[in-house]
């Protein structure tokens, strides 16, 4: 479980990029984070998982607060940023071996899910190439598979499925169903409406670093003119006026 | 033309931008102008007397213009050797050229931009080394008019015909290592291969100056005006061009020879631009493609070792080094090319007359000091610590969200740097064995700077968390414009520099323990204060203000 509780953030003390921002993602959800450029989804993801400081609010995963017990917090999670450029000198085993020594994860357990899902992704023989030469669907495989190795309770994806390949999207959209069904939480965020709509359990949208909406689809179709696309909606709910 | 300018231009902001705020920097500036304002004049008033003390011992032979042609051969290959290592960096080790190349520019074009900053650095290098010299020869000759207008002219052209050359004999090597499938690879190799060759010219000159031959020689040549200058400039033209044109300023041969150097130079220049355009694209455009193996289950159960996180870092920062081409020279392979000249010198300068003369005149305690002061020196310009955090650029943030203890990041990254310089020190180590320095003092000297080596990585990090440089698009533009690296030789070669002076001239304490203690106990203070600093930096999350 996710809790956000009465998040903000600004930058150089003036912009306030979150603004209160309170969320619950409970277990066994797939949660889509909606909103236009700018809106605050990546604050929002990096103040979640650490990597920006948190200026008013807490934030918990499954209970432990980031800002307070960081280590262990960042155990029981996996991000998957968007930009996937990253480790670029080092060959795919090793960064997958790097990842494993972090998070721990035993020689066989670690043996047995890089083949498994190298092989899942497709980037099984390019293991011994550096990630340099990765085309950038691959470095995205990589990352994914970096999160999955350590096999993490929540999954936190930024944009995970730009520049993967439809075979590819379609086995991380499956995994992500199947890990919110074993009890689990994935929250990530994305522009492709139709994804969100086909695959999550619920959606928040934010706009200028506010909330302006969290339900499942139901509700917001009900809230905003139930036969309008979720396109539509997210373009009324998001414009300026 | 236009395009030229343009390309020029941007290349140049590109190395030397810096979205942070510009107002601290100023205070670098500063301060660093402060410092070096007396430095300066204690260097050319030093100049000065050296060239007029010269000069008034030559001129009653006639022999004075070998001053002019000393001055010009050395500045040419001073620098080409500098031309070597900025070609190689801007034009084959920074990637920047592949976001250029899909526009429509000339490769001569791109090239002319590329080679914008090493001719920045060049006209900074000659401004320091030519122009006092040239000064002050012009005030102990009395030169004219034309004397300082030739001069000032010959200034604008000196870099042009040594960076030409570097970069004629370069382009033509990459052209054929590109060939190779893993360009990173072929870059390291050539990379080696042209400090190598550097290294070899350096000894391949001081072989052919035979001492007693060269006497012989040098009393027939004393016998002829302007004898000394054709020696010393003989197989190399450009100097001797220069030199001639100074001296025979006032005369229409002066104008002959100075036309004669802009005839050489436009000659370089165009044939820079013409191998340019053949070869400079094919040799950047390789292919930087891994080999495609077979993986098996076997291989990943070889590779799956568990590790402390700490050494899986270290491991991770030394791969990153050593695999970044640009990383590897700044880091590992500059770093030896200090003690590898000294090596050169010792070895076919003085070989065992310098052992017994100097060498022999010193005392155990000397020995250690002597040692640890230079191998210090030479550790604290070493740009790994200081590139710390800044070689990790925009991907920084992969830290945070890790579940990574920041104690144990900064710890592998010291000790990587640490690591690193064990290259320098085992130099050291064979060059104090070679000279027959007694064996205990070399032991003693090895503590030392093992602990001063841990003294200057974390100094260096230290400085690196506290103005990092994360937003580079290019590896090179991490280690342009940087003072960092001065403030932390500054601190360590200064404060360590005055120790080493102050235990050199003090009488009580003889005995090389005694100054070991002294030094130790200097190093872990200043590391206890550096970890406390640390420390301190840490409880204000450090790690995520950067």
């Amino acid at each position: 479980m996710i809790e956000i509780n009465d998040v903000s953030k600004s930058f150089y003390g003036k912009h306030n990029a979150i603004n209160r921002l309170n969320l619950v993602i409970p277990d066994g959800k797939i949660v889509g984070f909606l909103g236009p450029n700018g809106a605050g989804k990546s604050t929002t993801i990096k103040m979640m998982t650490g990597i920006l400081p948190i200026d008013v609010g807490t934030i918990k995963l499954n209970g432990l607060d980031i800002e307070k017990q960081p280590l262990e917090a960042k155990k029981v999670f996996g991000l998957v940023p968007d930009q996937p450029d990253m480790f670029l000198r080092l060959k795919g085993i090793e960064y997958l071996n790097f990842i494993g020594n972090i998070f721990n994860v035993p020689s066989d357990i670690r043996k047995e899910r890089i083949e498994y899902f190298t092989k899942q992704f497709s980037i099984y023989e390019a293991l011994e190439d550096y990630i340099q030469t990765y085309s950038h669907g691959m470095r995205q495989k990589m990352i994914v598979t970096g999160v999955l190795i350590h096999d993490p309770a929540i999954w936190i994806l930024d944009e995970p499925l730009t520049g993967l390949d439809p075979k590819s999207a379609y086995i991380l959209k499956e995994m992500m169903r199947n890990h919110a069904d074993k009890g689990n939480t994935v929250f990530f965020s994305s522009h492709g409406l139709e994804v969100v709509e086909q695959l999550c359990d619920a959606v928040a949208i934010i706009n200028k670093g506010k909330l302006i909406f969290y339900g499942n689809m139901e509700e917001l179709r009900a809230q905003y003119q139930s036969d309008q696309s979720l396109e539509k909606v997210f373009l009324e709910l998001t414009s300026d006026e | 033309m236009n395009n030229t300018w343009l390309l020029m231009k941007t290349m140049l902001k590109m190395q030397f931008s810096n979205p942070e705020n510009k107002k601290s920097h100023i205070w670098f500036y500063v301060i660093s102008f402060i410092f070096l304002l007396p430095l300066s004049v204690i260097y050319i008033s030093f100049i000065n007397r050296f060239i007029h003390s010269l000069y008034s011992g030559l001129q009653p032979f006639g022999q004075e213009s070998v001053l002019l042609g000393i001055l010009f051969l050395s500045i040419h290959i001073l620098l080409f050797i500098m031309s070597f290592v900025s070609v190689l960096s801007a034009f084959y080790f920074a990637d920047d050229i592949q976001s250029y190349i899909p526009f429509p520019f000339q490769a001569y074009q791109l090239l002319l931009g590329k080679a914008t900053l090493p001719f920045l650095y060049l006209y900074v290098t000659a401004a320091i080394v030519y122009l006092p010299a040239f000064f002050s020869y012009g005030s102990a000759s009395g030169g004219s008019l034309p004397y300082y207008l030739y001069g000032i002219s010959l200034f604008l052209l000196i870099p042009i015909i040594p960076f030409s050359v570097a970069a004629i004999i370069l382009m033509f090597m990459m052209r054929f290592v590109n060939i190779a499938k893993n360009k990173d690879r072929s870059k390291i190799i050539a990379g080696i291969a042209s400090f190598l060759f550097i290294i070899l010219i350096n000894v391949l000159i001081r072989l052919n100056a035979d001492s007693t031959k060269m006497i012989d020689e040098l009393t027939v040549l004393l016998k002829n005006q302007d004898g000394l200058l054709n020696m010393v400039t003989a197989f190399y033209p450009p100097a001797y061009l220069s030199a001639r044109t100074l001296n025979e300023a006032e005369s229409w041969i002066g104008l002959f020879f100075f036309i004669m150097i802009i005839v050489l130079t436009v000659g370089a220049l165009l044939l820079f631009a013409t191998m340019g355009q053949l070869f400079y694209l094919k040799g950047v455009l390789g292919v930087n493609s891994g080999r495609k193996r077979k993986m098996s289950g076997q291989k990943i159960q070889r590779r799956m070792k568990s590790r402390p996180v700490w050494l899986s870092y270290m491991k991770k920062e030394l791969r990153v080094i050593f695999r970044t081409p640009t990383f590897l020279m700044q880091c590992v392979v500059q770093g030896l090319l200090g003690p590898i000249f000294i090596v050169v010198i010792l070895l076919f300068d003085f070989g065992t007359g310098f052992q017994a003369d100097f060498l022999g005149s010193l005392s155990d305690k000397q020995y250690v000091l002597l040692l640890f002061i230079t191998s210090f020196i030479i550790i604290s310009t070493n740009v790994t610590p200081i590139s710390s955090f800044s070689r990790e650029g925009k991907t920084w943030y992969s830290n945070l969200y890790l579940p990574l203890d920041p104690k144990q990041v900064l710890f592998s990254k010291i000790a990587a740097s640490w690591l690193i310089n064990l290259f320098v020190i085992s130099l050291f180590l064979i060059l104090a064995l070679l000279v027959r320095i007694p064996f205990d003092a070399v032991l003693i000297w090895l503590v030392i700077i093992l602990t001063g080596s841990w003294l200057a990585s974390s100094v260096g990090t230290y400085l690196d968390l506290l103005k990092p440089k994360l937003d580079w698009t290019d590896e090179q533009e991490l280690f342009k414009g940087r003072l960092i690296g001065l403030i932390a030789f500054l601190f360590e070669g200064g404060l360590f520099g005055i120790i080493t002076f102050v235990l050199w001239r003090t009488e009580r304490i003889q005995t090389m323990y005694g100054i070991s203690i002294i030094l130790l106990g200097s190093l872990f203070i200043c590391i206890f204060i550096v970890n406390k600093l640390f420390n301190k930096k840490m409880r204000n999350n450090a790690f995520q203000q950067l």
